[in-house]
């Protein structure tokens, strides 16, 4: 089977900085969970923004096996660090059904979808919110309902537990763990990432330091010092 | 004793506060034409008028409810769309300026004081940049939903 997302050699860099992402490469297999951790800086980010063409990097990306490109794009999903950049209609499950609708989906069918997905995310009770009135850790766990909800192959979350509490993280890595889709994943939180990811790539000023194991790359206390996250 | 402004008295309290910025805005619109000798004309109250239709527009008129009743990819989809995201970045404009301004008030030892001028453009101008930021990823988080594509 053919990995959902290649990354090869891909350089970016914004116009007066020098190079944020130097020569990166790295795939995705299908249901993987992969992480990506670096200091702040490191260019997690805007490496995320690259692979769903909303930077454009020097370098080839490939999802599901094809070559980038606006319709596979829309076999993915991301969730952003701020959830606020996603949410913006007066009820959740508005927001959540948005993508469905814009597919062409009947509002019926959509708002059905968008209430099993707030189900998926504990927030069944908070439909008919709007999403500004919700905790942090509630926004988050929306902010991934919405995009969980068109079912995609592939979902990159950038720093998902970003200013958390720990009952949050819990219930973050408890809705992530389980999920049958491929998820990459930005943060410098080893702990989250360790419970989640079978493998890690280490980002230190836009290049890859190190790939392999979750369990051998947490451990090795040099190399996370190395890279600034100890 | 204190009185609390209850239910309505509160909701207008609020009205007439999120109207002062447009109000001291067309006041110093007509002060500035008077200064430099120009006719005072009428764009004040244009000006007023505006806010009110749009927020009228914006806040009034269930969009919401309207898309859902909307095919999809339709002019009259995007037109309903229209007021909820000019909704969302007037919200986020508004959370910029409060977290700004109150960092402002914080900082600086004497808000009215000599430098006060100074801080008050920093701040106004930090307003500005982290709004344009919240800008780009919330149009990229909509064209990742397929929204604007």
């Amino acid at each position: 089977m053919s990995p959902v997302l290649e990354v090869e050699q891909l350089h970016f860099s914004f116009d007066s900085r020098g190079e944020v992402l130097r020569g990166i490469t790295f795939t995705v297999a299908a249901g993987e969970c992969v992480g990506i951790m670096g200091a702040n800086g490191s260019g997690k980010s805007t490496l995320l923004w690259c692979v769903l063409g909303l930077y454009r990097a020097e370098g080839t990306v490939r999802l599901f096996g094809e070559p980038f490109s606006r319709k596979n794009r829309r076999r993915a999903s991301f969730v952003f660090q701020n959830p606020e950049d996603q949410l913006f209609m007066p009820k959740l499950v508005e927001d959540v059904a948005l993508p469905l609708l814009n597919r062409g989906t009947s509002a019926e069918e959509a708002s059905m979808k968008a209430v099993s997905a707030l189900e998926v995310a504990g927030l069944r009770q908070a439909a008919d919110r709007p999403a500004s009135q919700l905790s942090l850790g509630e926004k988050k766990r929306a902010a991934i309902a919405a995009a969980l909800v068109t079912s995609p192959e592939l979902l990159l979350l950038d720093e998902p537990t970003a200013e958390l509490d720990g009952r949050s993280v819990r219930r973050l890595v408890a809705l992530l763990r389980d999920l049958p889709v491929a998820r990459v994943i930005a943060s410098h939180d080893l702990g989250f990432l360790g419970e989640l990811c079978s493998r890690l790539l280490v980002l230190s000023e836009g290049a890859v330091i190190a790939e392999g194991p979750a369990a051998a790359i947490l451990k090795d206390s040099a190399l996370l010092e190395q890279a600034g996250l100890i | 004793m204190v009185l609390r402004p209850r239910g309505k008295a509160r909701l207008l309290k609020r009205w007439l506060l999120a109207l002062l910025p447009v109000l001291l805005f067309s006041a110093m619109l007509a002060l500035m034409q008077w200064v430099a000798g120009m006719p005072v004309t009428w764009l004040w109250l244009k000006m007023i008028l505006v806010f009110l239709v749009t927020t009228a527009v914006v806040r009034l008129l269930p969009w919401d409810r309207w898309i859902f009743r909307t095919r999809s990819g339709t002019v009259r989809f995007y037109v309903a769309l229209f007021p909820l995201f000019v909704r969302h970045f007037a919200f986020v404009l508004g959370a910029e300026a409060r977290r700004s301004l109150v960092a402002r008030s914080l900082s600086v030892r004497n808000e009215y004081g000599p430098g006060s001028f100074r801080s008050l453009a920093h701040a106004v101008g930090a307003i500005f940049s982290r709004s344009l930021a919240r800008a780009e990823r919330f149009y990229a988080a909509q064209m990742l939903r397929g929204i604007g594509e």
